[in-house]
């Protein structure tokens, strides 16, 4: 941690003393956030029942050189801490060579190589840069941070396409390639916190389409991912080598006006379990909706309010199943109200604040709330975030 | 004697003192008046919103573009002039008054959502993002100075390296 620290510092000053020979092709830019929690019951980011956890920082790193001008080099280093779901670790986050293959007056067609943001909704792309996302906490029934490993990026290839008119904007992308799929929280989110082995990712695919009116003024998505989980079970594991497979469709609707601004997504999910031994194959949905709003009071200050809610099966809602499993049946949903004020002091640095009344545990993570028999159904979550970036 | 004189002075300095400073007051009054009669000349008959030129470098193959054009330009969706030469953009900061205003009268746009387009770029390895300026007088020298260069200014450029993009 130190030691990257000091070498962003490095990099920054060699950036400040060499401003006038840092050729204009190469562009610099960073973040660095750091959040505090504090909760009624149950534990978010660390320990934050009966106290404050600092326990989730994100520091990011990104360099974008332009060799030619049909190619793009990207790449950014992302250090996060997340509780006791990640104890802090520097990772390429993604790593882009862009190629702009075919130009024309109303758009453009490219691809992309690398390890690449996946698409998923209006947020997923920048999910950890504080400054582009509208809270401190994203709406976890889509955004859920427990199993992102999944959603962040995927080693692999992209097309997309963009097409301009003069009723709107289209943009089209598909990525194939290989998410980060191991990873004990989507263990447990899938199978329980009694598994004990691994599950390997397979290649899988994320599309979106959206169509913008007004250079972003109003924006619509649609977005479909197809992935694959295989459980590779540990020694003494009682569950089998199981399939999962995982397909979530999310449409998205945003409005940014001068002041007000308006967001809904709706998540509709397919999962499938299949040969794990323990349980029967069985299939079902997973659904997740939110409504948001915001309005500028003044240029720098927003306020927000949202209402996002999660069922992990919609033909079991109350969480029946959960308790024949000798779990409690909020682990099955979830329903979050959140009030927040966003204060930007200047234009690189933001302050923010939200209060979340939550009902149901179904995103909490298993690492930060090792007995989930302990958890409270209802709860209260209080956070404060400060952020920078240049 | 010397007293009565000594108080004489002292009462016609503070004479002196209090009409000149009821004059002052009596000018400040008039002269707020003329400001606020300015004012609301100013807000009533001159148009507002005028004071914004998009301005290309001599070199570009140009002469006017649509409104959805200047948009794809500045939100870096289109990168190239149709000559194939790579489009160089420079924008102020979000706060300075002439970039406010070139966005909601150029653009029709907030300086917020074009940040909102450039920050998911920037962040997320699809894209980059203008180069950013401090001053108009910077804008000037820079557009004037790169080839295939687009900015704004908040008056018509008197240097023959630089020229207006029309609307079309």
């Amino acid at each position: 941690m130190n030691r990257f620290l000091v070498f962003c510092y490095g990099l920054l000053m060699s950036v400040n003393v060499q401003a006038s020979f840092w050729p204009e092709e190469l562009q610099t830019h960073g973040f660095l956030t750091q959040n505090f929690f504090h909760t009624s019951d149950n534990n978010v980011y660390g320990q934050s029942d009966d106290g404050i956890s600092p326990g989730l920082t994100e520091i990011g790193l990104n360099l974008s050189y332009q060799p030619f001008s049909r190619l793009t080099l990207s790449a950014q280093g992302l250090y996060r801490r997340a509780g006791k779901v990640d104890g802090g670790n520097v990772r390429l986050d993604y790593g882009v060579a862009d190629l702009n293959i075919f130009n024309y007056q109303n758009g453009r067609i490219g691809i992309r190589g690398g390890r690449i943001k996946i698409p998923f909704g209006l947020y997923s792309e920048t999910r950890d840069v504080a400054f582009t996302n509208p809270s401190i906490i994203l709406p976890q029934g889509i955004y859920f941070d427990r199993s992102r490993s999944l959603l962040v990026s995927a080693d692999g290839g992209s097309l997309y396409a963009e097409h301009r008119t003069e009723y709107g904007d289209l943009s089209f992308k598909f990525n194939l390639g290989m998410p980060l799929g191991d990873n004990e929280e989507i263990r447990s989110a899938i199978l329980g916190p009694a598994a004990l082995g691994k599950f390997e990712a397979s290649p899988a695919f994320a599309t979106q389409l959206s169509y913008e009116l007004n250079g972003g003024e109003t924006v619509f998505a649609v977005s479909y991912m197809n992935l694959k989980l295989k459980y590779h079970p540990s020694a003494g594991d009682f569950i089998s080598a199981g399939n999962t497979s995982i397909r979530p469709l999310l449409f998205s609707a945003q409005y940014n006006g001068e002041k007000l601004g308006l967001t809904a997504e709706y998540l509709y999910r397919w999962n499938s379990y299949k040969d794990y031994g323990v349980m029967p194959d069985f299939q079902f949905v997973s659904e997740s909706w939110y409504l948001q709003g915001s309005y500028r009071f003044l240029p720098q200050v927003q306020g927000i309010v949202r209402y996002d809610t999660f069922s992990s099966d919609i033909n079991d809602r109350g969480g029946q199943r959960s308790v024949s499993n000798g779990l409690p049946n909020h682990i099955a949903y979830a329903k979050d109200w959140m009030l927040g004020v966003r204060w930007d002091i200047t234009s690189s640095l933001m302050v923010r604040t939200e209060y979340h009344r939550v009902h149901g545990t179904a995103w909490l993570a298993q690492a930060d709330n090792q007995d989930q028999s302990k958890t409270k159904q209802d709860w209260d979550l209080y956070a404060l975030q400060l952020s920078y970036r240049f | 004697m010397k007293g009565t004189f000594s108080l004489n002075i002292l009462f016609s300095y503070l004479r002196n003192v209090v009409l000149q400073n009821l004059l002052f007051e009596f000018k400040k009054i008039i002269s707020l008046k003329f400001v606020v009669v300015g004012f609301l000349l100013c807000v009533f008959f001159v148009p507002v919103g005028n004071a914004t030129e998009i301005v290309v470098n001599q070199s570009v193959p140009v002469q006017a573009v649509s409104l959805n054009k200047i948009r794809a330009i500045f939100t870096m969706h289109q990168r190239f002039w149709p000559s194939g030469e790579q489009i160089k953009v420079f924008t102020l900061v979000d706060k300075h008054p002439l970039h406010k205003a070139f966005a909601k009268n150029k653009l029709h746009m907030f300086p917020h959502q074009l940040r909102r387009v450039w920050d998911r770029m920037v962040f997320s390895g699809t894209g980059q993002a203008p180069v950013t300026l401090e001053s108009e007088q910077e804008m000037l020298d820079k557009v004037a100075n790169t080839p295939y260069a687009i900015g704004y200014l908040s008056r018509e450029p008197d240097n023959e390296k630089i020229r207006i993009l029309v609307n079309e």
